[in-house]
């Protein structure tokens, strides 16, 4: 090609746009990934692109992983155990101890005017999933509230729980006689969404309660709670 | 919506936490996953729509920044856009690479678009939210309505051309040149609003 300079810089433009975007096909990609390996003003044009359309999309909402992947990452990485807590025990405290079953949680009153007043009207506002979690105080801590059909809960901080930097929460289901499933990380502080496999009724389904453990940040490296049961609570349905 | 200071605030945490992380603090690296991993799980997941596939590449781009840290320049890009950008570019090869092995496309199966529809927004109000400064904002809004349906199907969702032109309902011509038009816009009102890179 015999392009003039400023032909070649439109097009290396458009180009680099198209690779940013990410319109262009697998060869062309690889093709231009590779001359920006060896040509830095190649190489400048695509960052500058990439970096001009992430900033459209730099405030979008997350979506927290399973806490699985952190632990694939810390062990092929080789990380020794400071990143992780000692491991539980080899039973688990919910085989042992249930202690959700007899726990003083905040009554069905509360948990359905609390709910109600965090979920936006709908047409069937009855139709809710009210869970209070609350540490051995009976104080509130955090609140999950989903609608029946909703794909989600929404996890709301009632106070501002301190956590250590190198910590997390971890949610979790506490199905009767069974180890706890979890349903992933949640906020210490406002308001967190955690996506669920199917509606929330059904998830939820033979769920009797809801537990928040102490976690490494990243989540349980086990799949099962290996820190502290900071809060639990009853999981309660409107409907 | 974060506000700038917020923001700043966040971007010098994340700077500092990936200066540590080129000297192989574990404990730094930990804290980088968790402030930054679900924004670029929830960038994979978009994209590719799978979650096992995000989580996998999610992984890579971790074990990566571990290894790379240090090549990162505070004064080229912010930490998140850095970050975004890692994460973006391997998912797009994955998914690319991927329709060079097959020949029917069925990324649009209705489950998937249920789970997407249950984490949030379409890619149109994802990119007018999502922007992080009212200029960026202004500048999407200010695109005609193909363009900017197009640029966010494609940049969000990582449709191609002619998935985009299916999905449009519209021939590749025209698809190509709202895409094309769409981005010239974008860089100009972008330029103008002294929105640097």
């Amino acid at each position: 090609m015999d392009l003039s300079r400023a032909d070649r810089s439109a097009r290396l433009d458009a180009l680099a746009a198209a690779y940013a975007l990410g319109t262009l096909g697998y060869r062309t990609r690889r093709r231009l990934a590779a001359v920006a390996r060896r040509d830095s003003v190649v190489a400048a044009s695509l960052r500058t692109w990439e970096w001009r359309l992430a900033a459209l999309t730099d405030g979008a909402p997350g979506v927290t992983p399973s806490p699985r992947v952190w632990e694939r990452i810390r062990s092929r990485l080789g990380f020794d155990d400071a990143s992780a807590v000692a491991g539980a025990s080899a039973a688990g405290w919910w085989s042992s101890l249930p202690l959700w079953r007899g726990l003083a949680v905040a009554g069905l009153a509360l948990a359905i005017a609390l709910g109600i007043s965090l979920l936006a009207p709908r047409e069937r506002p009855f139709e809710s999933i009210v869970v209070v979690l609350a540490g051995t105080d009976a104080k509130p801590a955090l609140i999950a509230t989903a609608e029946r059909d909703g794909r989600y809960l929404i996890v709301k901080a009632v106070t501002n729980l301190r956590i250590a930097p190198d910590r997390a929460l971890e949610l979790w289901m506490l199905p009767d006689g069974r180890p706890p499933q979890s349903l992933g990380l949640v906020a210490a502080t406002g308001i967190e969404r955690v996506p669920l496999r199917s509606a929330a009724g059904v998830t939820l389904e033979n769920i009797p309660a809801l537990a928040v453990s102490l976690e490494p940040a990243g989540g349980s490296p086990t799949g099962a709670p290996t820190g502290p049961v900071l809060y639990t609570g009853r999981v309660e349905r409107t409907y | 919506m974060p506000t700038p200071a917020v923001d700043t605030d966040r971007s010098a945490r994340l700077v500092d936490l990936l200066a540590r992380t080129a000297l192989s603090d574990q404990a730094a690296f930990a804290e980088l996953y968790r402030l930054t991993a679900p924004h670029l799980y929830g960038v994979g997941l978009r994209i590719l729509r799978e979650p096992a596939l995000a989580e996998d590449l999610l992984q890579e781009v971790f074990v990566n920044v571990w290894h790379h840290a240090g090549s990162y320049s505070a004064a080229k890009a912010k930490p998140q856009t850095w970050l975004s950008s890692i994460m973006r570019n391997r998912c797009l090869d994955q998914l690319r690479r991927r329709e060079l092995d097959t020949v029917s496309m069925t990324r649009d199966g209705d489950e998937v678009e249920m789970e997407l529809a249950a984490v949030g927004p379409t890619p149109e109000e994802l990119l007018v939210s999502g922007a992080d400064a009212n200029s960026v904002r202004s500048c999407i809004e200010g695109l005609e309505g193909g363009q900017r349906q197009a640029i966010a199907l494609a940049f969000v969702q990582g449709l191609s051309h002619a998935e985009l032109a299916d999905h449009l309902r519209q021939p590749l011509g025209t698809v190509k040149s709202w895409v094309r038009r769409g981005l010239e816009r974008l860089k100009k009102c972008l330029d103008a609003a002294g929105f640097a890179v």
